[in-house]
C-alpha cells in the first residue's frame, strides 16, 4: 500500500521534480513553423531540456534533418508546432507521419482551426475535425478576454483503486492531480469510436464551435442544439486534447491549439493570484506522449506444471512446449512499470485485474491473475488444462486507455496422455479380467484333462 | 507313340527336376529384377525424390520414427498439422509402412551401412514389388502349377496397374500392402487346403501386418469370410475350413485390435461384422455336425430346421439391435459410395473431390492391364473347370474386385493381382497344350483334335470345332488339363516321351504348335512394350517436379513447387501458419516445414470447410477467419500461365461445395456461375466469383504480364479482364518462376485501428470524407 502511493507519487510526480529521460530515448525533433517564435515557448521547451531531452529544431520546409533515414527513424519523438503551416518538405506527409508511428516514434501534434494537411491526418486517428475556421468559443465564465480564449478545468484522475478506474469512460491519469485550469485557444474535435483514442482534456460544457467572430451566428448553434446529435459541435463531447496509442505502443497527442504551450498563457492568471495550470499540463501530456508515464511492460512470462517447481532461471527460451490434457498448470507474468524519476523499471504491484485466457480458437479458460504478495510485480494463476488436445495459447491481453498495451502470446501444445500414461487397472474392466482369467484356467484344465485322458487310453492300449 | 518334336532321351529324372528348379529360381530372380528395374524410371528421369502428396507425410513420419524411436513415434502429437487442433499422429495412422522402413534402416545401420532414410523410403516400393511377384508365384502355384506361377509373377512384376502405385518414390501404404494382400491370401489358401492351424495362424500374422499397413485391409476382412460362406453354401464345409478359419479369425482379430488406429473397430463396426458372423456360423455348423453324429437323422432334421430359424432371426435381430443401440457403428459414407457412385457427391463432397475416388473410365482398364483384360475372363472360366476350394476363392475375388475397380479408380490396384493370377492360368493352360509334344493317335476320330479350342477360345490357330463329340471331348480335355498341380510338367513330358498314357486327341504337328506359340510370344512381347511405355511415360512422374518439352524437343524441368516450398522454409518464421487447400498440406509440412491448417489426412470436415469458406468469400469475410486461425501466409496453385490444369481454380468448385455443406447460408455454389450456368473466369464471371479470395489471389497482377495484349488463361482458354483484381488484406509475398505457386502474406490489423481497406486508401493518397459527430451517441459529461 505504501509502495503504491509512493509509485503513484513518482509516476504522476510533481513537475517541480527534475524528471529523467523517457523510456524510449531522449532526442526530440521539433518542427517549428517559422511564423512562431521559439522564445514564446521557452517555458515548455526549457522544461523538456531541463529534464534531459535534447531538442533539434527544424522548419517545415527544411530538408534536413530527415525524419526517416533509410527506413530508420532519426528521432525518438517528434513535436509538430505547425498549426497553420501549408507547405512541408517532401519527407513530411501524412503517410510518412503514420509510417513514423509504425516505427514506434511518438508524436505531439498541434492543430488549429485552419484547414491544413494535419486536418486530413487527424481523421486517420478517428478524430472528427470541426468545420474549418471555426474555433472553440465559450462565454462562460464571464471575463474580459475574447470568447475564443477560454479557461478549461483539468479533471483529477480517478484513483486507480476505485471501482470506476476500469470504467471505459474513465480518463486515464495522465495529468497530475490538482492541476489548475488551463487557458486554451484553438479548435476542438469530436471523437470517433476508435478504442485506441481517448480524450485527455474535454471542452467545457458551455463551449461550442463556431465560425462567427462575434455572437451574430449563435442562432445556428442554437438550432443545431435543438435538433441534437449530428452537426452539434458543442459541449463536453468535444475534446481539445486527445491521446492515441497505436497497437504497437507508439503514442500521439493531438492538441487543438499551439498557444496552450506558450509562455503568455502559462503566465496568465486563472484567478486572481492563481497562475494557470498550463505549464504543468503541457509537461504532463508531453511526459505521456514521450513514454515517461503510464508505461508498463511484461518483464517475463513463465508457465509450468503446478506440481513441479519452475526451472531456476527459467526464461522464455526453455519453457515447456507441451503439456498433457488435464494437467494442473501455473502461469506467471512479471509486470514492471517505468519509473521516470530514476529511469528504472520497477515491479508493478497494483495492476487492476489482469486476465489470462487459455485459448484455442476460443478461450477455453479465462481467469484473473492474482498478485502474489511474496514476489512484487508477479501475477499468477493455477488452473486445470482442458480435456482437449491441440495447440493452445496463453494469452495475456491487457488494454487500458492511456496505459501501455500489454500483450503476450505463448504457444503450447496440449497432448493426450502417452500410451503408458493412462490408468493401468480399472474397476470397470473387471468383467474382462475375469473373462481372461477364466479362459486361461479353463484352457489349462482342458489340457490337463485331455493329456491325462490320452495317457490313460494309450496306457490301456499298451497293456 | 509319336511326338511333335524330338526330345532328349537320356535325361535322368533327377537332372530334369534339378534343372527345372534352377530355371525357376533364375526366372524368379529375373522377374524380380525386371519388377524393380521398371520402377526406377522415376529415379532416372527425375531424381530420388518422394512423390505426390501422401508419401510426403509417410516420409516425414518415418524420419520421426528413425530418429526418435518407436515409442516417441507412437506418442507423436503433431502440433503443426491441422493448426490449431493438432493431430495425434500415433493414433491416426497405419504404422506398418513406417515401421518397415524403420526396421530396414536400423538393420542397415547395425551393419554399418549408412543408407539415408530417404533412399530407403524411395526404394521401398520397388523392393516390395519383387516380394509381391514372389507371393503371386506362390499363390498361383497353389492354383495350377509352377509355370503358371512364373507367368503370374512376371505379369504382376510389370503390369502398369500395380506399377502406378509402386514406382520408386511412391512411398505409400499400397507399396507394401499388395505384397501383404497376396501373401495373406496364399497362406489362407494353404491353410484351407491342409486344414492347418499353423498356416491359419501365419495368415493371421500377415493379416495383422496388413491391418497395420493399409486401410484396405477390410478387403481381406471381407474376402475370406465371403469365401468361407460360399464354401458352406456349396456344401463344402469341412473340418479343414473350420480349423483354418477359426485360427485365422481369432488370432487375426485379436492382433488387429492392437493397432491403435483400428482399436475396437473389429467388434464395433459393420464392415467387420461379416467376419464375425461367419465365425459364429462356423461354430454353429461344427456343433451341428457334432450333434448329428450323436442323434438320429430324423431328430436332427427337426433340430436343424428350428435351430436355423431361431439362430437366423436371433442373429439378424442382434446385429440390428446393436446397431440401433449404437454399439455397432453403421456403414460409413465411404462404404456407401462403393454402392452408389453418386452418393459421395451428394453427401460427402470431400470424398468425391479426390480424383482417385472417381469411377474408372473404360480406357484405363486397357491402359493398366492391356493383354490381361481379355485373358482374365478365360482364366476365371478355367477356374470353374476345376473348382477346388481355392478356385472358388479366385472366382469370388475376380467378381468382387472387378466391381470395385469399376466403381473407384483407386481400387484398380486390388483387381490387378487377381487379373494377373487368372490370366497366368489361362495363358499357361494354352502354352501347356501347345508345348506338349504328345501327338494324338492317328487312327482315332479326327474330330477330336479340337480339344484346346473350347478352353482357350480365340487364341487357337487350329480351333475348328466340329461338334461331333463335344461332350466326350470336353471330358477328355478336362482330364488333360487336370493334371495334379504339384506334378512337374517336364517330368511328365519325359514320361510321355518314353511311353506314357495314350492320347486320343490333341494337337497335330509342329507347325500348328509353332504358329500358336509364336503368336503368344508376340502378344507377350507387345505386353512388355506396352508396360514399359506406360510406366515410363504415365506413371513415373513425381508430380512435385513437372516435366515438359521445349519447342526444340529438349526436356525441361518445372520445379515451381520446390522453389516455393523452400522459399517458405528459408524466409518465414518457423511457426508461421500457412493456409492452402488441403491437397498441399503434406507437401508444405514435409518440404517447407511449416504449420498448416488442413492436410491430406481429411479427418475434420469442418476445418476444411473453414478453409473453403475463406477461399470462396470476399476479402472482408475471409480476413477475420484468417486472423482467428493465426494464418500468416496463404498459398495458392495457379496454372493459368503455364497451362497446368491441376490448379486451385479448377478445384475451386469443390472448395465451394465443401464450404456450402457447412455454411449453406453464406456460400452457395450457384453464385459462382454465370447466369447461363457456366463456370467462367473472364469478364462474364459472376461478381461473387470475381470477389472471392481464390479468384483474386490467382489473377492478382496477372494482366500486367501481358502488357497491352489480352491476358489469356491457358488452362481455361479465357481472357482475364483488366484491370487485375486488387488485394487489400493480403500482400503478395512470393510468386514462383512459372507462377504455379503464389504465396500471399496476411496483413496484420492496422496499427491505428482503421479497417485495412481505408488504411490502404490513405496510403494511396485518397482523401477521406469529412466526418460528423456520431448520431445519438452520448458521451459522458464532465
Amino acid at each position: 500500500m505504501r509502495s503504491f502511493s509512493l509509485l503513484t507519487a513518482l509516476v504522476l510526480g510533481l513537475s517541480a521534480f527534475v524528471r529523467a529521460k523517457s523510456s524510449q530515448g531522449d532526442d526530440v525533433l521539433v518542427i517549428l513553423d517559422p511564423k512562431l517564435n521559439r522564445d514564446d515557448y521557452s517555458l515548455f521547451f526549457g522544461g523538456l531540456e531541463k529534464d534531459g531531452y535534447s531538442l533539434t529544431f527544424r522548419a517545415p520546409k527544411d530538408v534536413k534533418p530527415k525524419i526517416i533515414k533509410d527506413d530508420v527513424p532519426s528521432f525518438s519523438h517528434v513535436i509538430l508546432f505547425t498549426p497553420e503551416t501549408k507547405g512541408y518538405a517532401s519527407d513530411i506527409t501524412p503517410q510518412s507521419l503514420i509510417h513514423l508511428l509504425s516505427l514506434s516514434t511518438n508524436l505531439l501534434i498541434t492543430s488549429s482551426p485552419k484547414q491544413t494537411l494535419l486536418t486530413a491526418l487527424s481523421s486517420e486517428f478517428s478524430l472528427i475535425p470541426a468545420p474549418p475556421s471555426s474555433p472553440l468559443l465559450s462565454h462562460f465564465p464571464a471575463r474580459s478576454d475574447p470568447p475564443t480564449l477560454l479557461p478549461i478545468p483539468v479533471p483529477d484522475p480517478i484513483d486507480p483503486k476505485s471501482e470506476y478506474a476500469d470504467h471505459p469512460l474513465a480518463i486515464p491519469p495522465i495529468c497530475s492531480p490538482h492541476t489548475k485550469a488551463v487557458w486554451y485557444e484553438g479548435t476542438a474535435w469530436a471523437l470517433g469510436n476508435n478504442p485506441l483514442l481517448f480524450p485527455i482534456l474535454r471542452a467545457p460544457k458551455e463551449s461550442f464551435v463556431s465560425d462567427a467572430s462575434g455572437d451574430e451566428g449563435a442562432e445556428g448553434v442554437v438550432d443545431a442544439a435543438e435538433k441534437g446529435g449530428e452537426g452539434l459541435w458543442a459541449g463536453s463531447s468535444l475534446a481539445v486534447a486527445a491521446g492515441f496509442q497505436t497497437r504497437e505502443g507508439a503514442r500521439v497527442v493531438w492538441v487543438g491549439g499551439v498557444e496552450v504551450f506558450s509562455d503568455r498563457l502559462a503566465a496568465k492568471e486563472i484567478a486572481p493570484g492563481v497562475p494557470s495550470g498550463n505549464t504543468r499540463f503541457t509537461r504532463d501530456i508531453a511526459a505521456w506522449a514521450f513514454q515517461e508515464s503510464l508505461v508498463l511492460r511484461i518483464s517475463h512470462i513463465s508457465h509450468h506444471l503446478a506440481s513441479s517447481p519452475p526451472l531456476v532461471g527459467s526464461n522464455t527460451t526453455n519453457l515447456p512446449t507441451q503439456y498433457t490434457t488435464n494437467d494442473k498448470l501455473t502461469y506467471t507474468a512479471h509486470i514492471s512499470i517505468y519509473n521516470p524519476s530514476s529511469s528504472t523499471w520497477t515491479p508493478h504491484v497494483s495492476l487492476p485485474s489482469p486476465q489470462m485466457a487459455f485459448t484455442m480458437l476460443d478461450p477455453h479458460i479465462l481467469t484473473t491473475l492474482s498478485h502474489s504478495p511474496s514476489h512484487a510485480g508477479t501475477y499468477t494463476t493455477t488452473f486445470r488444462a482442458p480435456d482437449r488436445h491441440g495447440v493452445f495459447k496463453f494469452v495475456l491481453d491487457y488494454r487500458r486507455k492511456g496505459w501501455t498495451w500489454l500483450k503476450s502470446e505463448e504457444k503450447v501444445a496440449v497432448v493426450p496422455p502417452r500410451h503408458d500414461g493412462y490408468p493401468r487397472f480399472l474397476s470397470a474392466a473387471w468383467p474382462y479380467y475375469a473373462g481372461a482369467v477364466s479362459t486361461s484356467v479353463g484352457f489349462v484344465l482342458f489340457v490337463v484333462v485331455w493329456l491325462s485322458g490320452e495317457g490313460r487310453e494309450t496306457r490301456k492300449k499298451a497293456e | 507313340m509319336s511326338t511333335a518334336y524330338a526330345l532328349p532321351k537320356d535325361l535322368s529324372r533327377a537332372t530334369v527336376v534339378n534343372t527345372a528348379s534352377l530355371i525357376r529360381i533364375v526366372a524368379l530372380s529375373l522377374i524380380s529384377g525386371a519388377a524393380i528395374a521398371s520402377r526406377l524410371f522415376a529415379v532416372i528421369n527425375f531424381e530420388s525424390i518422394i512423390h505426390e502428396f501422401d508419401p510426403w507425410f509417410n516420409y516425414r513420419a518415418t524420419r520421426v520414427l528413425a530418429s526418435k524411436g518407436f515409442y516417441e513415434f507412437w506418442n507423436w502429437f503433431d502440433p503443426t498439422a491441422w493448426y490449431p487442433l493438432g493431430r495425434v499422429v500415433g493414433g491416426t495412422i497405419y504404422p506398418g509402412l513406417m515401421a518397415t522402413s524403420g526396421v530396414i534402416y536400423n538393420v542397415l545401420h547395425y551393419f554399418n551401412l549408412p543408407v539415408d532414410i530417404r533412399n530407403i523410403c524411395v526404394l521401398l516400393a520397388p523392393g516390395f514389388s519383387a516380394l509381391t511377384a514372389w507371393a503371386t508365384y506362390m499363390f498361383t502355384k497353389e492354383l495350377k502349377d509352377e509355370s503358371a506361377g512364373l507367368l503370374a509373377a512376371a505379369f504382376i512384376g510389370i503390369v502398369p496397374g500395380y506399377i502406378s502405385r509402386s514406382v520408386a518414390g511412391s512411398y505409400d501404404n499400397e507399396a507394401i500392402a499388395i505384397f501383404l494382400l497376396m501373401f495373406t491370401f496364399y497362406l489362407w489358401i494353404k491353410a484351407l487346403k491342409a486344414g492347418s492351424a499353423f498356416f491359419g495362424t501365419c495368415a493371421a500374422v500377415f493379416y495383422f501386418y496388413m491391418v497395420a499397413a493399409w486401410g484396405g485391409y477390410a478387403f481381406i476382412t471381407n474376402m475370406i469370410p465371403v469365401h468361407a460362406m460360399v464354401l458352406i453354401l456349396m456344401g463344402r464345409y469341412s473340418s479343414r475350413l473350420y480349423v483354418a478359419y477359426s485360427s485365422w479369425y481369432a488370432v487375426g482379430t485379436l492382433s488387429s485390435m492392437q493397432v491403435p488406429f483400428v482399436g475396437f473397430q473389429p467388434v464395433r463396426t459393420s464392415e467387420h461384422m461379416a467376419a464375425l458372423g461367419v465365425f459364429g456360423l462356423l461354430q454353429i455348423i461344427a456343433f451341428a455336425q457334432l450333434v448329428r453324429s450323436h442323434v438320429s437323422s430324423k431328430q436332427f432334421n427337426n433340430l436343424l430346421f428350428y435351430g436355423v430359424i431361431v439362430l437366423g432371426v436371433g442373429g439378424v435381430g442382434a446385429v440390428v439391435g446393436l446397431t440401433y443401440a449404437g454399439w455397432i457403428a453403421p456403414w460409413t459414407g465411404r462404404f456407401y459410395s462403393l454402392w452408389d457412385t453418386g452418393y459421395a457427391k451428394k453427401y460427402i463432397p470431400i470424398i468425391a473431390s479426390v480424383s482417385e475416388h472417381q469411377p474408372t473410365a473404360w480406357p484405363s482398364f486397357f491402359m493398366d492391364l492391356q493383354l490381361l483384360v481379355f485373358l482374365f475372363p478365360a482364366g476365371v472360366v478355367l477356374c470353374f473347370k476345376e473348382l477346388r476350394d481355392e478356385h472358388v476363392f479366385v472366382i469370388i475375388y475376380a467378381i468382387v474386385a472387378s466391381y470395385f475397380a469399376g466403381v473407384m479408380v483407386r481400387l484398380m490396384l486390388t483387381l490387378t493381382p487377381c487379373v494377373c493370377v487368372a490370366s497366368a492360368i489361362a495363358l499357361s493352360t494354352l502354352m501347356d497344350t501347345y508345348i506338349d509334344p504328345v501327338q494324338p493317335e492317328a487312327d482315332e476320330d479326327e474330330t477330336a483334335q479340337s480339344d484346346a479350342g473350347d478352353s482357350v477360345s480365340g487364341s487357337s490357330a487350329t480351333g475348328s470345332i466340329s461338334g461331333a463329340a463335344p461332350k466326350k471331348a470336353k471330358k477328355l480335355a478336362a482330364a488333360a488339363v487336370a493334371a495334379p498341380p504339384s506334378a512337374n510338367p517336364l517330368a511328365e513330358l519325359v514320361g510321355a516321351a518314353t511311353g506314357g498314357p495314350r492320347m486320343k486327341k490333341g494337337v497335330w504337328g509342329f507347325d500348328t504348335r509353332f504358329t500358336v506359340l509364336l503368336h503368344t510370344f508376340g502378344m507377350l512381347a507387345f505386353f512388355v512394350m506396352h508396360c514399359t511405355y506406360v510406366t515410363s511415360s504415365a506413371y513415373s512422374s513425381p508430380s512435385v517436379v513437372l516435366a515438359s518439352t521445349s519447342p526444340d524437343g529438349s526436356p525441361h524441368i518445372i520445379d515451381d513447387f520446390r522453389e516455393a516450398y523452400y522459399w517458405l522454409r528459408q524466409n518465414t518464421k518457423e511457426d508461421a501458419v500457412v493456409m492452402s487447400w488441403w491437397d498441399y498440406g503434406y507437401q508444405i509440412a514435409g518440404m517447407a516445414d511449416r504449420p498448416t491448417l488442413v492436410d491430406n489426412n481429411t479427418w475434420n470436415n469442418t476445418h476444411i470447410a473453414t478453409v473453403g469458406k475463406a477461399m470462396s468469400s470476399s476479402e472482408e469475410v475471409a480476413y477475420p477467419i484468417l486472423r482467428a486461425h493465426d494464418v500468416d501466409y496463404v498459398l495458392v496453385i495457379f496454372g493459368g500461365l503455364l497451362g497446368y490444369s491441376g490448379d486451385d481454380i479448377n478445384k475451386f468448385l469443390w472448395m465451394i461445395r465443401i464450404a456450402q455443406g457447412v455454411w449453406p447460408e453464406e456460400v452457395q455454389e450457384a453464385n459462382y456461375f454465370t447466369p447461363g450456368g457456366e463456370y467462367r473466369v473472364d469478364e462474364r464471371a459472376s461478381k461473387i466469383m470475381k470477389e472471392s479470395l481464390m479468384y483474386k489471389m490467382s489473377y492478382y497482377r496477372f494482366t500486367e504480364l501481358y502488357g497491352a495484349n489480352p491476358a489469356q488463361d491457358r488452362v481455361r482458354q479465357q481472357t482475364i479482364p483488366k484491370p487485375s483484381p486488387t488485394l487489400d488484406y493480403l500482400d503478395e509475398a512470393f510468386t514462383s518462376e512459372n507462377w504455379i505457386v503464389r504465396i500471399y502474406q496476411v496483413k496484420k490489423e492496422d496499427h491505428l485501428g482503421r479497417d485495412i481497406k481505408s488504411a490502404n486508401a490513405f496510403e494511396g493518397g485518397k482523401k477521406r470524407k469529412r466526418g460528423r459527430p456520431a448520431v445519438g451517441r452520448r458521451r459522458a459529461m464532465q
